[in-house]
C-alpha cells in the first residue's frame, strides 16, 4: 500500500531532487522526534508527498541546511530548516497508517507474515496512540476508512468505484484538513484538495489492486479486478495482461482527474516537484507495475 | 485586481509574443473542455475568466503605449469563452437536468434511480453516467456514457461525452499510455545504428550510403 507516490527523479532538476530529499530526511528526523527511533522504520515516499504539499500550500518557503544522517551517520544529508508544523502532522498520518497496514497484516498475511505483524503489533499500536491524541480528527478519517473498506469488500457484488471509495474519501478528508482555515481562499482551496485527495485515493487503491492481482489469485485474497474478470488459478497469462491494460486505463482517467484540479492550484513553492510526482511519478508507476514486472529504484 | 502579468505569468517585459503565447497556454490549460463534467468546472471558468480579464488589460493597455502606432491585437474577441454543455438541449429529464446544471447532485440520482427500468433510455444512462462521473465513480461513467451511445448512436451529446473519457482513459490527459513509450526513448545512438545497419545493407547489395566505410 506504500511508496506508490513519488516523483520520477530522472525528469527532476538536481536543485528540486535535494529539495526533496531535504523534506524525506527531514520527515524522518521528525518522525524520530515525535515518535521514537523505530517510527523512523515508517518513513514513506507517500508521506513525504503529502509533507511537501502541505508545505506547498503554506505561506513560508523552506530553507535548507546540511547535517548528518542519524540512522547512518557516514551519510550526509541536506534537511529543510522549516516547516516544522507540517512534518508533525505528516508524521502523525505515517504512523497511523502504518498501525493500521500491520493490522492488517495479521490478517491477511501466511505464516511469517502474520507472526512478524503480531511482534510489531503492540508497538505501532503505542505509538498510533500518541499520534491520534495529537490529531485525534485524523486518527478518526483513518479508522473509520479502514472499517469502511473491510465492509465493502465484504460484499461481493459490486463495482470496481464501489470498492475504491473509501479509500479515495479517506484521503479526500484528509486532503481537506491540509487548508489554513485563514485562508483567504479557503472554501475554493479545500474543494479542490477534496478532489486531489478523492482521486489520488483512488489511484492508490486501484495500482495496490492492479500490482497485486497474482498474488491474491495465489492466496484467494480479495481483489477487485479478480471479481471483475473472474479470474483463477487456471487463468493465462494473456487474460491478466488484458485485466492489466483495463486498470492501466481507469488509473488513467483518475490521474486526468488529479490533473484538472492540480492545474487550478497555485502553489508558494514546490510547484514543479508535485506536478512531476502527478504527472510523470504515477505514470512510471503504472508502467512499472502493469507493463513490467520489477520495481526500479529512485 | 492583481497583477495582470503575473496572472500571465511573463515578466512586463515580456514581447507580445511572449504574452500571446503564456496566454494561448493557459487558455488550453483551464479551457472548458479539461473540465466537461466535473464538480470543479466553475473554479477552473473562474480562472479562466481571470486570465481573460488579464490578457485584455495586458493588451489594452500595451495599446494605449503605442497609440499611434500600429496595433496588431484585437483584444477580447480573440479571448476563449466558456460554452455550457447542457442548455442547447431538448429533453425529456429537464427537471434532472436542471438539478445537475446547479450542482444538486444527490438529488438529480435520486430522482434518476426512481425511474422505472423500462423507461431508462439512452438519455437516462447518459444522464446517470454524467451524476456519477461528478461523484468520481468514473468507470460506471464510462459504462453508462458506452450504453447510452449503444442505444443511441447518432446523439452528439453523449458521443462527445464518451468520447472525452475514452481519451482520459487512454491518457491523453495525464498517465501512462503504453503505446507512445517508444517515441521517448529515442536517442542519438538509435540514429547513428541505424545509418550504420542501412549503409551495410547497401554494401551488400553492391551500393554505399556512407562513403568512408
Amino acid at each position: 500500500m506504500f511508496g506508490y507516490i513519488r516523483p520520477q527523479k530522472s525528469e527532476l532538476l538536481v536543485r528540486e531532487y535535494e529539495q526533496y530529499k531535504g523534506v524525506y530526511c527531514a520527515l524522518c528526523r521528525q518522525l524520530g522526534k515525535s515518535y521514537g527511533i523505530i517510527s523512523r522504520l515508517t518513513l514513506s515516499y507517500d508521506c513525504t508527498f503529502y509533507a511537501l504539499l502541505l508545505m506547498a500550500l503554506s505561506d513560508e518557503c523552506c530553507e535548507f541546511e546540511k547535517g548528518r544522517c542519524t540512522v547512518n551517520p557516514l551519510k550526509k544529508c541536506i534537511f529543510c530548516k522549516t516547516g516544522e508544523k507540517e512534518l508533525i502532522k505528516a508524521s502523525a498520518i505515517s504512523v497511523i497508517l502504518t498501525y493500521f497496514k500491520i493490522r492488517d497484516d495479521v490478517v491477511d498475511s501466511h505464516f511469517w507474515g502474520k507472526l512478524r505483524a503480531y511482534l510489531l503489533l503492540p508497538i505501532a499500536s503505542s505509538i498510533r496512540k500518541k499520534a491520534a491524541r495529537d490529531f485525534p480528527k485524523m486518527d478518526k478519517i483513518i479508522s473509520s476508512a479502514m472499517e469502511k473498506q473491510k465492509l465493502a469488500e465484504s460484499d461481493k457484488n459490486s463495482v470496481m468505484d464501489f470498492y475504491a471509495e473509501p479509500s479515495a474519501k479517506m484521503l479526500g478528508e484528509i486532503f481537506e484538513l491540509s487548508v489554513d482555515k485563514t485562508d483567504e481562499n479557503y472554501t475554493q482551496k479545500v474543494r479542490v484538495l477534496q478532489q486531489i485527495g478523492y482521486f489520488l485515493g483512488r489511484w492508490v487503491y486501484l495500482i495496490d489492486a492492479g500490482d497485486d492481482i497474482e498474488k491474491d489469485i495465489k492466496n484467494g485474497s480479495f481483489n477487485p479486478y479478480i471479481l471483475k474478470y473472474n479470474l483463477n488459478a487456471t487463468s493465462s497469462q494473456e487474460d491478466i495482461m488484458e485485466v492489466k491494460k483495463y486498470a492501466n486505463q481507469a488509473l488513467n482517467l483518475t490521474i486526468s482527474q488529479i490533473t484538472a484540479a492540480l492545474n487550478i492550484l497555485d502553489f508558494n513553492c514546490y510547484d514543479t516537484i508535485i506536478k512531476n510526482v502527478i504527472f510523470k511519478g504515477l505514470p512510471e508507476i503504472q508502467k512499472e507495475l502493469l507493463y513490467k514486472k520489477e520495481k526500479m529504484h529512485v | 485586481m492583481s497583477d495582470p502579468y503575473k496572472i500571465l505569468g511573463v515578466s512586463p517585459n515580456a514581447t507580445d509574443d511572449e504574452i500571446k503565447t503564456a496566454y494561448r497556454q493557459l487558455a488550453k490549460k483551464y479551457h472548458p473542455d479539461n473540465y466537461a463534467g466535473s464538480p470543479i468546472a466553475d473554479l477552473a471558468s473562474e480562472k479562466m475568466k481571470e486570465i481573460n480579464e488579464a490578457y485584455d488589460t495586458v493588451v489594452a493597455q500595451r495599446k494605449r503605449e503605442k497609440a499611434g502606432g500600429y496595433s496588431s491585437y484585437s483584444s477580447s474577441n480573440n479571448t476563449y469563452g466558456s460554452n455550457n454543455n447542457y442548455s442547447n438541449y431538448s429533453s425529456g429529464f429537464n427537471d434532472i437536468r436542471n438539478l445537475i446544471l446547479v450542482g444538486r447532485i444527490a438529488d438529480a440520482e435520486m430522482l434518476l434511480n426512481g425511474v422505472p427500468a423500462e423507461n431508462r433510455n439512452a438519455e437516462w444512462h447518459f444522464l446517470k453516467g454524467t451524476v456519477l462521473y461528478k461523484r468520481g465513480w468514473l468507470e460506471e461513467a464510462f459504462n453508462n456514457f458506452s450504453r447510452a451511445c449503444q442505444m443511441d448512436p447518432g446523439n452528439a451529446e453523449y458521443r462527445a461525452a464518451l468520447n472525452q473519457v475514452t481519451n482520459q482513459r487512454n491518457g491523453y490527459y495525464g498517465g501512462y499510455n503504453p503505446n507512445v513509450g517508444r517515441a521517448n526513448n529515442f536517442s542519438g545512438c538509435d540514429v547513428c545504428s541505424s545509418l550504420i545497419c542501412a549503409d551495410c545493407c547497401c554494401e551488400c547489395m553492391g551500393g554505399d550510403l556512407i562513403s568512408c566505410c
